[in-house]
């Protein structure tokens, strides 16, 4: 009986909510389709390195196998004909008929972006078409010494691929499938499934329709049956497994070795004549007691769930709202006085702070798919320059907010285009050079307090600060005879439209690239560093917050304004009083431990205009360029800090990140302490006598410090 | 309409055409239980079914078990095509398919 998917799902169009399911489960196919196709990728690249590495081969195999299959289950027709005649390809390789060569990773490479644009149902585009489909099918059959035996891919993929009889071990498998009460909802066909798993091996099924209920008591539209089977197939359990891919959540699947090895048994014909014996035999002691009860019933089934970002979203705005009132709440309580409410309140503290670093936690996500994508990118490039590059990945484990991964990969792509293009040199110059040949690129992610720290480092030609410095003065950025450090001259770089090559090439030197860089950057309230070494290495540096909703802030206050720093910066509050003011020639000066750390006054920064207190408290900072000290009346405590935008009027105000609602009502504004210490360093380069300013907008300066500026 | 109840003075005749699956599925529980309901004589006309899905035949099987308890008769008439029988047969359905 041949499969019919594509009128299966034009029947499901009669009812309005089955086909909103079968599209839901249609994306969840889709998403797991592409976590499927990345892992697929990263083991073609790692493939291409260890062409002998089976184990890589069976990873590429299964996944090309799942695709092709679960394809099939929900209408996906031409990708799993597509799909099948590359994986019979890798069968070839898994059964060491066919050898690995770096045209057939290209290939299979390029048929995985035929595969994705047929997962995304892209319209036909120049580079993914059936003409392009077909011309690499052929070029994977000339590999594999097949000329086009099989002009129709259709019928390929449906048949039924019995059991060859492989010298290969088989094992019986014993399965127990029960589908649960939404499988069938939601699109799949468990019958689309043991027909999928009969083309593993040979396979006797027994169906149990004990569990269903009299017929006015059943729902038309769940599947109570439940299957027993035996299987007997070379594929191992993962296999059988990634069958159930989709529907694994939704149903109880049980797999387990029936009896011991058989030595070929491939001979199907025998195997269904006895077939009722051997599952009888399987079955026999596998029978559970109990014979109905499923694992859905139980409340621990599921140990995962998908969930649409957008109620993640929606949750933690809500979070943020709880945050808020909380607050509120708190604050009423220290009003009152009153020590049941204060109790309760300092409980709804202690559930609300938990309630919010759990939702946040949901959101983090390690950075390593982002990471892996690179992989291609490289190899791809690297095919495109005729260079030998090799990407290494370090701290992929390293989780960020979902909304922080989304907008990285991006900015990353600019990062290593530039270090791809301009960065690593042509095999000439580094045999010139005296560098090893395969250059190497060397993306990295790591926790640094509350910012997470993501680099890009090549050990390409670095950056020629004097061609950066004499185009510079060609735009007239600078004028000629200007001296700049080091980080201002990096910062040029930063400039729109900015750009050293000689040469726009596809893949960059538009002077897009690190402009693009920055603003994202930016955004994300990030910041950009580079370090160079001419001849030598490049390494780009993103630091980048933890999360963008929620924060824990430190609330002081100045008059009657309220301001929030991160508590992740502050390192401590000490007293200023008029004495040390006396004390430090009316320099913005104080020292701490025999050190001097200069202090920015947040009421000359706000221009509040009050009486100076008797004692005002200094909040000493880390901003990454040194320690810098925020004088403040008074420090009210820790505040978990809800981030509100200021909106468009205000969004090139970057000394402040954002604004908080307070529990009394007030506003308090939340700052960013190297934008404001920046911003003091510009206000006192501008007095007379001071500083030149500085060119490159907010990338810091590397080698001079806050406390050379006062 | 693929499935449809012709009822008479006699007997109910459901009939199954072209593909039975779970968009049909509420249609035809409320079929069986109507021609169920009415006390006489059921059959189900297989012949034009090209694909039974599971929700169809434990449908099926539900009626029939329903039909023995009230003493009702309740028979599956035509032929099934092969290429059904053989998905059910497939599917583990021996008996089902059979009956």
């Amino acid at each position: 009986m041949p499969r019919q998917p594509e009128k299966q799902s034009s029947k499901r169009g009669e009812t309005v909510s089955t086909v909103q399911q079968v599209d839901q489960f249609k994306g969840n196919f889709q998403e797991e389709a592409r976590e499927i196709l990345v892992d697929l990728e990263a083991a073609l690249l790692e493939l291409n390195e260890n062409s002998g590495d089976m184990e890589l081969v069976g990873r590429v195999f299964r996944a090309l196998h799942t695709i092709k299959g679960s394809g099939a289950m929900f209408g996906f027709d031409e990708l799993a004909a597509f799909t099948h005649h590359i994986e019979t390809a890798f069968d070839e390789v898994r059964n060491g008929r066919l050898t690995i060569v770096p045209e057939m990773i290209d290939l299979t490479l390029a048929a995985m972006d035929q595969i994705r644009a047929m997962i995304e149902e892209e319209a036909e585009t120049p580079t993914a078409n059936p003409g392009v489909r077909a011309e690499i099918l052929a070029k994977v059959k000339r590999l594999a010494g097949k000329p086009d035996e099989q002009p129709s891919g259709e019928k390929a993929a449906i048949s039924q691929s019995s059991p060859e009889a492989k010298s290969v071990r088989e094992h019986e498998w014993h399965i127990r499938f029960a589908p649960g009460p939404e499988m069938m909802r939601n699109g799949a066909n468990p019958l689309l499934l043991l027909r999928e798993l009969g083309q593993l091996g040979g396979l006797s099924v027994r169906a149990s329709l004990e569990a269903v209920p009299p017929l006015g008591e059943l729902d038309p539209e769940r599947c109570y049956v439940s299957w027993e089977m035996v299987l007997s197939t070379a594929a191992d359990q993962d296999a059988i497994r990634d069958v159930f891919i989709f529907v694994e959540d939704a149903c109880e699947l049980t797999i387990e070795p029936a009896a011991l090895p058989v030595e070929n048994a491939g001979h199907p014909a025998e195997m269904a004549a006895s077939e009722d014996d051997v599952v009888a035999k399987a079955l026999e002691e596998k029978r559970t007691p109990s014979g109905g009860r499923r694992t859905y019933d139980k409340p621990d089934s599921a140990t995962s769930l998908r969930v649409p970002a957008a109620k993640l979203d929606q949750m933690v705005d809500l979070v943020g709202e709880l945050v808020t009132v909380q607050a509120r709440l708190s604050e009423l309580s220290a009003r009152r006085d009153d020590s049941e409410i204060t109790a309760v309140s300092e409980e709804i503290e202690r559930l609300t702070s938990s309630l919010r670093d759990n939702s946040m936690n949901i959101r983090m996500l390690p950075i390593r798919s982002t990471f892996e994508k690179f992989r291609r990118l490289v190899h791809d490039l690297a095919r495109e320059l005729d260079k030998d590059v090799e990407l290494t990945i370090e701290g992929a484990e390293t989780e960020l907010d979902k909304t922080v991964i989304d907008q990285l990969s991006e900015p990353l792509m600019h990062m290593i285009r530039n270090s791809m293009d301009h960065g690593i040199e042509t095999a000439q110059l580094r045999d010139e050079r005296g560098k090893r040949p395969t250059a190497e690129i060397h993306l990295s992610a790591r926790h640094e307090g509350g910012s997470v720290l993501i680099a890009v480092a090549d050990d390409g030609g670095g950056i020629d600060k004097k061609a950066v410095l004499s185009r510079a003065i060609e735009r007239g950025l600078v004028t000629k005879g200007a001296h700049l450090s080091d980080g201002e001259i990096f910062g040029l770089l930063f400039q729109p439209g900015f750009s050293t090559a000689r040469q726009v090439t596809d893949i960059s030197g538009r002077g897009v690239g690190m402009d693009v860089v920055r603003k994202s950057i930016e955004n994300l309230r990030g910041t950009v560093d580079v370090a160079s070494e001419f001849g030598v290495s490049t390494t780009v540096t993103l630091r980048l917050p933890l999360t963008l909703a929620i924060i824990d802030g430190l609330l002081v206050s100045v008059a009657d304004a309220y301001f929030v720093l991160p508590v992740s910066s502050v390192l401590e509050c000490i007293e200023l009083t008029r004495k040390d003011i006396e004390r430090a020639n009316g320099k913005h000066l104080v020292e701490v431990r025999g050190e001097l750390i200069p202090y920015i006054r947040l009421r000359e920064q706000f221009n509040i205009r009050t009486e100076l207190p008797e004692i005002e408290q200094i909040m000493i900072v880390e901003t990454g360029m040194g320690r810098c000290g925020f004088t403040v009346d008074q420090v009210l405590g820790d505040h978990q800090t809800v981030i509100k935008n200021l909106g468009r009027m205000y969004r090139h105000v970057q000394e402040v990140s954002g604004a908080t609602i307070l529990g009394n009502g007030m506003v308090a504004l939340i700052l960013d302490p190297l934008r404001l210490a920046l911003s003091a360093v510009r206000a006192v380069a501008r007095r007379p006598g001071g500083r030149p300013g500085k060119p490159g907008g907010s990338n810091r300066p590397r080698d001079h410090s806050l406390a050379n500026a006062y | 309409m693929p499935v449809t109840l012709e009822q008479s003075e006699k007997s109910n005749v459901i009939r199954l055409d072209g593909a039975i699956d779970i968009a049909l599925a509420a249609e035809l529980k409320k079929l069986l239980l109507q021609a169920l309901g009415s006390g006489r004589e059921v059959s189900v006309a297989l012949d034009g079914a090209t694909e039974l899905d599971v929700t169809a035949v434990q449908l099926l099987w539900a009626a029939r078990r329903q039909a023995q308890v009230s003493g009702v008769s309740l028979a599956l008439t035509g032929k099934a095509q092969e290429q059904v029988t053989s998905a059910l047969r497939q599917a583990g359905f021996a008996d089902a398919a059979t009956a």
